[in-house]
């Protein structure tokens, strides 16, 4: 039944009309992906009812394109500005703007590129072979499961606060304090929000994080002026793709993280936005090169490339074999099947299964298109680094103002962008790393939610974590991951090497007394 | 972007109506009508108006543009409906119950009321339902109840968050039946309803719309529905008026205007919206989506509303500080 659904889709997806959905959802994809502010979620539910007139499957396979080459898009600001263009992206920054500045965008975008068609194939292959198995473990992830998630996910700050461990706390600290805004989840009681109406929902994410990349960069580069454009300028006509060597180097890294970003958007409740960093923290440590992560290291743009684009077929998995979003892109996606009357639900796979088979292969597909893509319009993209410093600092004020409103139409959500910019300005005067910031924003509601649900299906028995294998494991392996971030090992080895030493000499003393 | 939408919905309204029927009956306020939408793109209020305005922009020959203003749970819309927006009939807003009414008994930072409101007509209705994993020890509701009796506070029962039609129906529930639930608020219906297919609670007091595909696949079973009579999809679950629970609760979805709305208009638009649900082409439409049409129009949606009103205020009064000292 599931090998003739799978010839099925394959036959339908290579239909001329769904290839040119699939291009037209690549195209829009990317644009959106690039742009701070607009997001695939945005743009699919915008898209919707035009896709009505559709076959279910052609607009289907254009909207899943859609959000795969969103999730490369956004790298391409962050890469070239140093903003990202999506949140998925933002660990992409780290990495992939000191290699730009040192004059290899068109490099950096490459690997990007590279990356995303690994983790896009790995994820899609997933999909197609074994998804409904998969489905039915996203029924062990319940609120306790997912606390213990997050708290692993916190202690990427560990490594993340490179010089001070102490700053580095401070901000991820900050950024914890910052997601508490907002209605608790649990009481609907109102917190941090002064009375002001547009905080009950909380600090919009994406809002925060255009403020926190892009104000800063602008400021700067309009108050460096043009001094060292020379050395900035990329050259368009560089190699963009890695060579043999490098595809080979960082092919381990790539089907790790994208074996992350699959796990990683199976779960309900984190996406993109949390793979690319636990992707990019397993990266750095797997490295031997621990020193290179943040100089613009090749891996460091990798990881989280590779990790947000198998996010994609990660979270389609729960939708399809169980009609669980496991994302809001997802959810989105779920309204457009609602719409040509397939209820999302465990039928898709049987009843729909003509549907749902041809977007799965479209999501292969779209890897292809994206790659295809991707190739002509990063070459565009490059030539901004020939544009003077002084115009590209304005240009990016003005987009993330478009960005901020644009993501609920509030004006309130202008001024916020704003001063979450001038706070991350002040945050890089002081030296105070923001990526710990931007970690405590993600995982700060899910760690406040998770946590209050599972205290109070265990009638308020902290040994509920322990009780759950997946908890008990996942939090183990936190507190070696906070463990390693201390003295505590080297002293440890220190120790025994000292106690072996002193044997040796007690052995050797009494030699000579004796 | 909006453009982009109003144009798809006014292409489609075109497409479904070739060769054009002559309009019955017209609208004289505007000819552009603003739907105020207190929730993204893309979730239930946005399906409802994809659904609904196409039809009723043929009935009544206007057009509709959805101005999405998402926010404290739709709280920022409702609040520029009532203050802001000039009652001229340019301007309506899709009204969700019960957070129209818990969003201000709720919280004393929210300051309209629907006394600032024209209802105009309710649209849907999705009646509650509790639910249980497929392999859950609870086979009937009288055994959940037993549970519940023996061991008060140790069932646990999610809801899809706080102030939303489940967590009321699960209070209402309690205080009719004298019982008490441990109640696990989750971000939405799915969330809620996810966690108790994987056992991680014991049921989930959810929506027939959003639960059904899964309980005909077997994944979930229904328990019992809080609707006024067994519904069709589900002729073998038990009502909890057969039960002997006085409890009827789920979760609404509407139009209301600003207060002082011009007499005409609301005819207009009340009657448009009338048509619409009697509409064989949309009853098939929305049978497709899982939704149950329900339509109250004119002054029974006022008091539709102000009863809910009434009863969630009590409701609240009663377990607010148990709520806020967890």
């Amino acid at each position: 039944m599931t090998d003739s659904f799978l010839w099925i889709g394959l036959t339908n997806v290579v239909q001329p009309i769904n290839i040119a959905a699939i291009v037209m959802g690549t195209l829009i994809g990317m644009f959106v992906g690039a742009m701070p502010g607009l997001s695939a979620t945005m743009a699919i539910a915008l898209l919707l009812p035009l896709t009505f007139s559709f076959e279910p499957a052609t607009g289907l396979a254009m909207l899943a394109s859609l959000y795969l080459s969103a999730m490369y898009g956004g790298s391409i600001a962050a890469i070239l500005l140093r903003t990202p263009g999506t949140p998925a992206a933002a660990a992409t920054v780290i990495d992939g703007y000191p290699m730009a500045q040192a004059g290899k965008a068109g490099k950096a975008l490459g690997y990007s590129l590279t990356a995303s068609l690994i983790g896009g194939i790995v994820s899609s292959i997933v999909l197609l072979t074994v998804a409904p198995m998969l489905g039915r473990l996203v029924l062990n992830f319940g609120p306790v499961e997912i606390f213990a998630i997050a708290v692993l996910g916190i202690t990427i700050i560990g490594s993340l606060s490179q010089g001070s461990a102490v700053l580095g706390l401070m901000s991820g600290a900050l950024g914890l304090l910052i997601s508490m805004i907002g209605m608790d989840p649990t009481t609907g009681t109102p917190r941090f929000t002064f009375g002001n109406l547009n905080l009950f929902g909380g600090v919009e994410f994406t809002v925060a994080l255009i403020g926190l990349f892009s104000i800063p960069q602008a400021i700067r580069l309009m108050m460096g002026g043009d001094t060292q454009t020379s050395s900035r300028i990329s050259n368009v006509r560089d190699r963009m793709l890695p060579t043999a060597i490098e595809f080979v180097k960082m092919l381990p890294n790539s089907i790790r993280s994208a074996g992350i970003g699959v796990a990683t958007g199976l779960i309900p409740g984190t996406g993109g936005d949390t793979a690319s960093w636990f992707a990019y923290n397993e990266a750095k440590r797997f490295s031997r090169n621990k020193a290179a992560f943040g100089t613009g290291h090749p891996a460091g743009i990798v990881a989280p490339e590779a990790a947000n684009n198998s996010v994609v077929g990660g979270a389609l998995i729960p939708t399809i074999s169980l009609g669980i979003p496991g994302s809001s892109s997802t959810a989105v996606l779920m309204g457009g099947l609602m719409v040509h009357g397939i209820l999302p639900g465990p039928t898709l796979m049987t009843d729909h299964g003509d549907v749902t088979y041809t977007l799965l292969w479209a999501v292969l597909f779209a890897n292809v298109a994206l790659f295809a893509v991707g190739m002509l319009f990063t070459r565009a993209c490059v030539s901004v680094t020939k544009i003077p410093n002084r115009v590209v600092g304005p240009v990016i004020v003005v987009l993330s103002i478009i960005g901020a409103y644009a993501l609920n139409n509030s004006i309130f959500e202008i001024w916020l962008m704003l001063g979450f910019g001038l706070f991350g300005f002040v945050l890089d005067a002081c030296k105070i790393p923001t990526p710990p910031l931007v970690i405590g924003l993600i995982l700060g509601p899910v760690l406040d939610t998770s946590l209050e649900q599972s205290l109070l299906i265990g009638q308020g028995n902290w040994m509920i974590f322990l009780q759950s294998p997946i908890s008990a494991v996942l939090l183990g392996i936190a507190f070696l991951s906070i463990l390693q971030a201390t003295p505590l090992f080297s002293w440890l080895g220190g120790l025994r090497r000292r106690s072996a030493g002193a044997s040796e000499s007690e052995v050797d003393s009494r030699k000579t007394h004796g | 972007m909006r453009k982009l939408l109003s144009t798809a919905a006014i292409a489609l309204a075109i497409g479904a109506s070739a060769p054009a029927v002559a309009v019955a009956q017209g609208y004289d306020a505007a000819s552009e009508v603003t739907v105020l939408m207190g929730f993204k793109a893309g979730g239930g209020s946005d399906a409802l108006a994809q659904l609904v305005q196409p039809f009723l922009a043929e009935e009544l020959g206007v057009s509709f543009v959805n101005q999405y203003m998402p926010g404290a749970t739709g709280a920022i819309a409702w609040t520029r409906l009532a203050k802001q927006v000039k009652p001229d009939g340019e301007t309506i807003s899709i009204t969700n119950t019960p957070m129209l009414m818990t969003n201000y008994i709720m919280n004393d930072t929210i300051t309209y009321n629907i006394s600032e409101l024209t209802p105009l007509a309710n649209i849907v209705t999705d009646p509650g339902i509790a639910v249980v994993a497929a392999d859950s020890p609870y086979q009937t509701f009288a055994d959940l109840m037993e549970a519940a009796e023996a061991n008060p506070g140790a069932v646990t029962v999610g809801n899809s968050g706080i102030g939303g039609d489940d967590f009321f129906t699960t209070v209402a529930f309690e205080r009719t039946a004298g019982v008490k639930f441990q109640k696990v608020p989750f971000q939405g219906d799915g969330p809620s309803w996810t966690a108790a297919m994987g056992g991680q609670i014991d049921a989930s007091f959810n929506n027939v719309g959003i639960t059904f595909p899964q309980v005909e696949a077997g994944n979930l079973r229904a328990l019992v529905v809080f609707a006024e009579e067994r519904l069709a999809e589900l002729p073998d679950v038990p009502t909890a008026k057969e039960l002997g629970y006085d409890v009827v609760a789920g979760s609404s979805r509407g139009y209301s205007a600003p207060a002082g709305f011009p007499e005409e208009a609301r005819t207009q638009l009340v009657e448009g919206l009338r048509r619409v649900t009697e509409n064989p082409e949309f009853q098939a439409a929305a049978a497709a989506q899982a939704m149950n049409i329900d339509f109250i129009g004119g002054d029974d949606y006022t008091a539709f509303l102000q009863a809910q009103e009434k009863t969630f205020t009590e409701v609240w009064n009663e377990v607010k500080d148990d709520v806020q000292s967890n």
